[in-house]
């Protein structure tokens, strides 16, 4: 902690020079009966009007007031209108409230300063959600605004027991995040070893959620084993559920803790929609999984292995169409897949005007011309184009490039031992996801360890009047989220 | 992680790389036939996979190609065919085997050797015996309707076999075990050319609306041990699959006052009651439709129960006729009623197990009860000329 000096101008200076003489910090004296008071603020995160609105007439104000107080300080602090003013008697604090947006008065003869908000608008606005569309439910997503994403989620749950945890990471950036739980649901083992972690983090720079993500996690794995949404119904079904969600400063992506498997197969649309229909969408999503993990491999293992397995009609047409390829089966698996990858990433990378082109050649030039040219056989577009539409059911990208990595092992396993190498592999997998655990839930709650009553919402989703507890693999204490109606 | 690339490794190694094939390198066969000429086998394979088939449409081009060797053994034959053929052929997709008749004289039991020894066959093809034509020459003809002749002939088993009663499916694992098994004999289908084979070979054959040659299936042979005994009549393959209980449904004729009229049977069954080592009991229900008819009045429920009585008649008479003349041309129990002694006193069985088809069989007194009910009379109640007054 560093004294704040006595003496307006020389704080002025002190702290110019420490800015490096940047332009953008702005000061003002004014001199109020013999003793200075000074006014600093970034034009560059502060609104000018606002200061001049405020503070400057303000300060000039009581300048002209000719019932004076003694202590100008004192006066300044009840007459400047502001929601927000805090005092301050540490210098080491300038940088961090100047940088925010704050204004920072300081008066001769005084070891306090006060700080007033005058944030300018650096932020756009609320938006609809891009990474996750849905056809029912609210349209409105997170933003970089930091007080704005914690108005979003209050604005949904009016308890009084949501309570922010907030604290301050990154040593230059002196990023804000907030623990966000609801008292009385999360469970505070949870929380606490939350903060810890947190805690320890010492690194320069927090900009995105992403950043922390790994120190949150135990067990390193492929998968995600963190959900991050940038939907604000998706965080409070959370927070419900006993879940605690992390918010970063400048940052539109939470992270949902604890989460697990079947988390990435559920929309939070399946809460709004019929549950019957739900149970079949939730099918098909499996289904989806299933499919675009082991499509590829599959074909590789019964086409160059097992070919007793497949209907005559089919072998024989595999075969004629295969007639001329050069490469063998695996290599043109390889191939394709990763040329759609690859059609994947830049479309992601490249603006919006040149992704019609993209598809173009992604679709005419590489798929309908490497057919005719020979290079691969119809039937392997149709493999990869399937399994790549699966992939696509997913919304969360970790998730979906976890998969990716999974579908690869399976491809090499598949073309080195077949239907065995495909079975012993996913003996594996099944092994590698069942041993994830973060926080005291495993991975694949509530399937292994198996919670009978929490089937109720997995893959079967029964009707919202039958939900009558919350999950408890993250939960135990107030488990009921709704009374037994009849 | 490196013990798991470790393991890794030893698996890829170990294993290698031995089963892998590509399908382009793959001739696959659908259809095998088997033929005798003088000394030698004459081993033939049908290959559905050639490249041509991408251009079938081109006049007079087969789709499939045949390739056929001579050898001392088969397994010779099939080594030289391998020595033609460029690609690596691929026995997993057999749909089809045809034996010439030579061979089944000859017996069987040579051949099934080579198909159950081969490790790539799979065991469920259909098994038929061509009558009248050498059996390379039945996987020559292309049908119309299917685009490969082992799946014409493949088809065109299973719907006769299902609802035609004429001739029966057997695989190839139903008929070794019918051999091996104590007391039943061996029935195949048989399968014949009508037309000329040079015509039914050309891809032409498929652009008339009328082929001049087509595959047809023909009546049951008959087998004793593993070796051709003969060829029943139409109508005698048509009485055996019913007793044989493999026919579910069938048409049969009724002569009844002086009147052809047809009835389709349906739900039929067969039971087969051991009395003694002398005496056996055939009991055979099932319902029938009357299909065709004329003359009668059918809205007189006595005129139907007349009909019935001629129907049941008729049947028992025909299955008789057809259980005489097996007992006494071929004595080959291919009912399998030995099998059901076996299966009910297997000490008698051994006493009478070497005599059987000599001597026990052709002496069997059969006694067939049949039970079948008219119950439908079609989408007319009446004839046509009975709704006119």
């Amino acid at each position: 902690m560093e004294k704040i000096e006595k003496n307006a101008k020389k704080i002025v200076q002190k702290v110019k020079t420490l800015y490096g003489n940047s332009p953008d910090v702005n000061s003002r004296i004014i001199n109020i009966k013999g003793k200075n008071v000074g006014i600093i603020f970034l034009e560059s995160s502060a609104q000018a009007s606002t200061v001049s609105d405020f503070i400057i007439k303000g300060t000039l104000y009581t300048k002209e007031n000719k019932n004076i107080f003694q202590n100008i300080f004192e006066a300044l602090k009840n007459n400047l209108f502001n929601s927000q003013l805090f005092i301050i008697n540490d210098f080491n604090e300038f940088p961090y409230y100047l940088s925010s947006g704050f204004t920072i008065i300081t008066v001769d003869d005084s070891d306090k300063a006060i700080v007033m908000e005058t944030r300018a608008q650096l932020d756009r606005g609320v938006t609809e959600s891009s990474s996750e569309p849905i056809l029912r439910g609210s349209k409105d997503s997170f933003t970089e605004s930091h007080s704005k994403n914690l108005g979003l989620i209050r604005k949904r749950i009016k308890d009084p027991n949501l309570w922010f945890d907030e604290l301050k990471l990154g040593r230059r950036t002196k990023t804000r995040i907030s623990i966000a739980y609801i008292n009385g649901i999360a469970d505070p083992q949870k929380f606490k070893k939350i903060k810890e972690r947190l805690n320890k983090i010492d690194i320069d720079g927090v900009l995105d959620s992403g950043n922390i993500r790994d120190y949150l996690i135990k067990q390193k794995s492929i998968f995600p084993q963190i959900h991050s949404t940038e939907r604000p119904d998706v965080v409070s079904q959370a927070l419900l559920e006993g879940k605690i969600v992390i918010f970063v400063e400048n940052c539109p992506f939470t992270l949902i803790l604890p989460t697990v498997f079947i988390d990435y197969l559920h929309t939070s649309e399946d809460e709004y929609q019929k549950a019957g229909n739900i149970t079949f969408t939730r099918v098909l999503r499996v289904i989806a999984l299933i499919i675009t993990v082991f499509t590829p491999a599959i074909y590789i293992a019964i086409t160059t292995y097992d070919q007793n397995t497949i209907p005559d009609k089919l072998l024989i047409s595999l075969a004629i169409q295969r007639e001329g390829v050069p490469f063998p089966t695996t290599f043109e698996i390889i191939l394709l897949t990763a040329i759609f990858e690859i059609l994947r990433e830049s479309d992601i990378r490249s603006p919006n005007s040149m992704s019609a082109a993209m598809s173009i050649v992604g679709a005419l030039v590489l798929g309908q011309a490497a057919v005719d040219a020979g290079i691969v056989s119809p039937i392997t577009v149709i493999v990869v184009a399937f399994t790549s539409i699966c992939s696509l059911i997913f919304t969360d990208i970790d998730f979906m490039n976890g998969i990716r990595a999974w579908r690869f092992i399976f491809i090499l396993a598949a073309s080195f031992l077949g239907i065995i190498g495909i079975l012993s592999f996913a003996i594996i997998w099944l092994i590698k996801l069942a041993s994830l655990e973060n926080l005291n839930t495993s991975f694949l709650a509530p399937f292994a360890p198996f919670y009978k009553e929490e089937q109720l919402n997995t893959i079967y989703h029964a009707e919202e009047d039958k939900l009558i507890t919350r999950p408890k693999y993250i939960s135990t204490l107030n488990p009921h989220r709704q009374r037994r109606t009849k | 992680m490196k013990k798991i690339i470790l393991i890794l490794l030893i698996t890829i190694t170990l294993t290698g790389c031995a089963g892998y094939k590509e399908l382009n390198n793959l001739s696959i066969v659908t259809a095998v036939a088997f033929d005798k000429k003088e000394d030698n086998y004459e081993l033939s394979f049908l290959i559905a996979n050639s490249p041509k088939a991408q251009t079938s449409s081109k006049e007079g081009e087969a789709k499939t190609t045949v390739y056929s060797s001579e050898g001392k053994t088969i397994a010779e034959a099939a080594k030289k065919i391998e020595q033609i053929v460029p690609k690596e052929l691929y026995l997993g997709h057999i749909n089809v085997v045809i034996i010439s008749e030579d061979i089944a004289k000859e017996g069987f039991l040579k051949i099934a050797d080579w198909l159950i020894r081969n490790p790539q066959t799979r065991k469920k093809f259909y098994l038929l015996e061509a009558k009248d034509v050498s059996a390379k020459n039945i996987l020559k003809i292309v049908s119309p309707l299917e685009s490969f002749p082992s799946q014409s002939i493949a088809t065109l088993i299973e719907s006769n076999s299902e609802s035609k009663a004429v001739a029966t499916s057997v695989t190839y694992s139903n008929f070794i075990s019918q051999i091996l098994e104590e007391g039943i004999e061996p029935v195949l289908p048989s399968i014949t050319i009508k037309g000329s084979v040079k015509k039914g070979s050309n891809e032409k054959n498929l652009e008339t609306t009328e082929p001049d040659t087509f595959l047809a299936l023909g009546p049951l042979a008959i087998f004793k041990n593993d070796k051709l005994k003969g060829f029943t009549k139409e109508e005698e393959s048509w009485a055996i699959n019913i007793i044989k209980n493999e026919a579910k449904e069938t048409n049969t004729n009724v002569k009844y006052k002086n009147e052809d009229i047809s009835i389709e049977a349906s739900n039929l069954k067969s039971k087969i009651k051991i009395k003694d080592t002398q005496n056996i009991e055939i009991n055979i229900s099932g319902t029938g439709n009357i299909y065709n008819i004329n003359n009668i009045d059918i809205e007189d429920y006595k005129e139907i129960e007349k009909i019935e009585k001629a129907w049941n008649k008729e049947l028992k008479e025909k299955l008789n006729k057809t259980i005489k003349k097996i007992q006494e041309k071929y004595k080959s129990d291919i009912f399998g009623f030995g099998n059901k002694i076996y299966k009910q006193d297997p000490k008698t069985w051994e006493k009478i197990k070497k005599n059987w088809n000599d001597v026990y069989f052709p002496n069997l007194n059969v006694k067939i009860n049949t039970n079948l009910n008219i119950n439908k009379t079609g989408s007319l109640n009446k004839t046509i000329k009975g709704e006119k007054s």
